[in-house]
């Protein structure tokens, strides 16, 4: 029998305000231990926290980039659990009444993840487990965070990692957080279960929680994929458990033993006031956000013809579809200018952090002065191409490296004289062309493009070789 | 009605060991405290929430860097300490 996946994501991601949500101390990455912290944020008796108004603003703007439903009256509660990493003993968060209800991301196989809700919440502290013991740093503690909620609408593999790169790619370009995985300002617990193909029966779920890479939700979902198949394949039943994904040995394995099943307690926080989001706000805020990717990628590939496999490329950070939409003010050909980013650009760019940055030595309106002159008749493409090179490598623009003549073109009489000459040097791409082989003519096109330095039109040349050989 | 059982597992989520021979003391003196925290069940309502009393709403910060204690502060209290960390000893 064939199984399916069903999974659903929690995923957290740190806010980029300045200060902690209900405290002023920074948020800061890193700092000596315990520095960042003030008696609010450690937890200490009698202490008043107040929430910062710039966290709620970040969720409503996370909120509207996933169309979810901002709500008119959220609150907050306190999720009551015992262990090092939160001081109280309680978490502050939100169940009853979160921010967001509902929304969507929607994937390339046109399939809308649907999201149950999306609250705010406090981050924890750092544990260091060290000789049996355990080191606190409470600096992360009371870093704001966001939780989004989907539901279990994700059908394989390919479709979660979409689903994780959409919503980094989406909470970035929003500006409200970096999304780095990898030091932990984007973290995801994974729900899973299998059923047999066809059922409609959700199947028993585990949880793999605090996944912090792309890569490792792709090979724990596959390995616990497997892991409940076989299980359910000879006779055997899942166990609804919270896991651990080990890298090391790629496996999962179990977190917490039955007894410590949580029991969260949660209750209204007395401390905290009610949030009242009037609509209003939510316009205002609605009308500060740019331009979402989706929104753009359909833009340049319907208004501006740029392939769509580009036009994905072109949109997938931030900063590379800003420089693009620079770049191509008042252009003729668009798709020149993207074939100049991914071809030339990118090239230099390799690294995902370079993408992001997007730091090339050639700007935008650089760019856009060199695409103008191939609009303009003035250069051809391959002569415009390595200029391109060389502006990115040296850092200069346009006019250094093309000269008044270059841009002159070429005038019919040296065009003829250069084909004519390229004919009667290459006579044995003559007799192949003339003895139907059509790929010869491309050498003698070639030719008239090198001795005119890329000057030559290669679609003239090519019908006056063919003239002149006829 | 609260249980032994009741106060096994309280004692269990907030990782507190409790011998054998104080359950039942403990159970009854736990039972007292939910029944006077009951009488306010007593109390004449018109049946309105109870918990957002003050009727006060969006009481915020503004986004501003307020200095942070230093280490030495933060971990003042700390029943132990070491290379700036809060220690919490395992005690299985």
């Amino acid at each position: 029998m064939s199984y399916e996946l069903v999974a659903g994501f929690e995923t957290h991601i740190e806010l980029a305000t300045k200060t902690k949500i209900f405290c002023g101390c920074t948020t800061q990455f890193g700092g000596e231990p315990n520095t960042h912290c003030c008696p609010v944020c450690i937890g200490l008796p009698g202490t008043l926290p107040k929430l910062n108004r710039e966290v709620v603003n970040f969720a409503i703007r996370a909120g509207l980039a996933v169309h979810g439903e901002i709500a008119e009256v959220a609150k907050m509660d306190r999720k009551n659990y015992c262990y090092p990493d939160l001081s109280k003993a309680y978490q502050i968060s939100q169940l009853y009444a979160p921010l967001i209800i509902g929304g969507y991301v929607e994937l390339s196989n046109g399939r809308k993840i649907r999201l149950h809700h999306i609250h705010i919440e406090e981050d924890a502290g750092k544990l260091i487990h060290q000789h049996g013991d355990t080191y606190v740093d409470y600096n992360r503690g009371g870093v704001p965070l966001i939780e989004i909620v989907s539901e279990p609408d994700i059908r394989s593999i390919d479709e979660a990692k979409e689903y994780v790169e959409k919503l980094q790619q989406v909470m970035r370009y929003i500006g409200i957080s970096d999304c780095k995985m990898q030091e932990g300002s984007m973290r995801c617990d994974v729900n899973i279960s299998v059923r047999p193909q066809g059922s409609e029966k959700l199947g028993t779920r585990t949880e793999i929680k605090n996944m912090n890479s792309i890569t490792n939700i792709a090979k724990a979902m596959e390995y616990e994929f497997e892991r409940q198949t076989d299980l359910i394949e000879s006779g055997g039943q899942v166990v609804q458990e919270t896991l651990r994904y080990d890298d090391a040995t790629g496996t999962t394995s179990s977190m917490r033993s039955k007894e410590d099943a949580h029991d969260y307690r949660y209750f209204r926080d007395p401390d905290l006031v009610t949030i009242n989001i009037s609509r209003d706000e939510v316009e205002k805020i609605k009308a500060t956000l740019p331009e979402l990717p989706a929104d753009k990628c359909k833009r340049y590939i319907e208004e501006l013809q740029i392939p769509e496999k580009d036009a994905q490329l072109l949109t997938k950070y931030r900063k590379i579809s800003e420089y693009f939409d620079e770049a191509c003010e008042g252009v003729k050909s668009p798709k020149t200018v993207s074939n100049f980013i991914i071809g030339q650009m990118f090239s230099r760019t390799e690294t995902e952090a370079d993408k992001e940055e997007f730091a090339v030595a050639t700007t935008p309106a650089q760019l856009n002065e060199l695409v103008k002159l191939i609009d303009d008749g003035k250069i051809r493409n391959n002569l415009a191409k390595s200029t391109l090179e060389k502006m990115l490598d040296s850092g200069k623009g346009t006019l250094d490296f093309i000269s008044e003549s270059d841009m002159g073109g070429l005038d019919e009489n040296a065009l003829n004289d250069l084909c004519k000459q390229a004919v009667e040097s290459n006579p044995k791409a003559v007799e192949d062309y003339k003895s139907g082989k059509e790929k010869a003519i491309k050498a003698l096109v070639g030719n008239v493009m090198k001795n005119s330095r890329g000057k030559a039109d290669a679609t003239a040349a090519e019908a006056k070789i063919k003239e002149i050989i006829n | 009605m609260v249980t032994r059982e009741d106060v096994e597992n309280i004692a269990l989520l907030s990782k507190l060991f409790v011998p054998e021979e104080e359950l039942d003391s403990l159970t009854q003196s736990m039972q007292e405290i939910i029944d006077f925290a009951d009488t306010i069940n007593n109390a004449p309502t018109s049946g309105e929430a109870f918990d957002n009393i003050n009727n006060l709403s969006n009481v915020f910060r503004e986004d501003e860097v307020v200095k942070s204690y230093s280490s030495e502060e933060i971990l003042s209290n700390a029943p132990e300490q070491a290379e700036n960390h809060f220690l919490v000893r395992n005690r299985e």
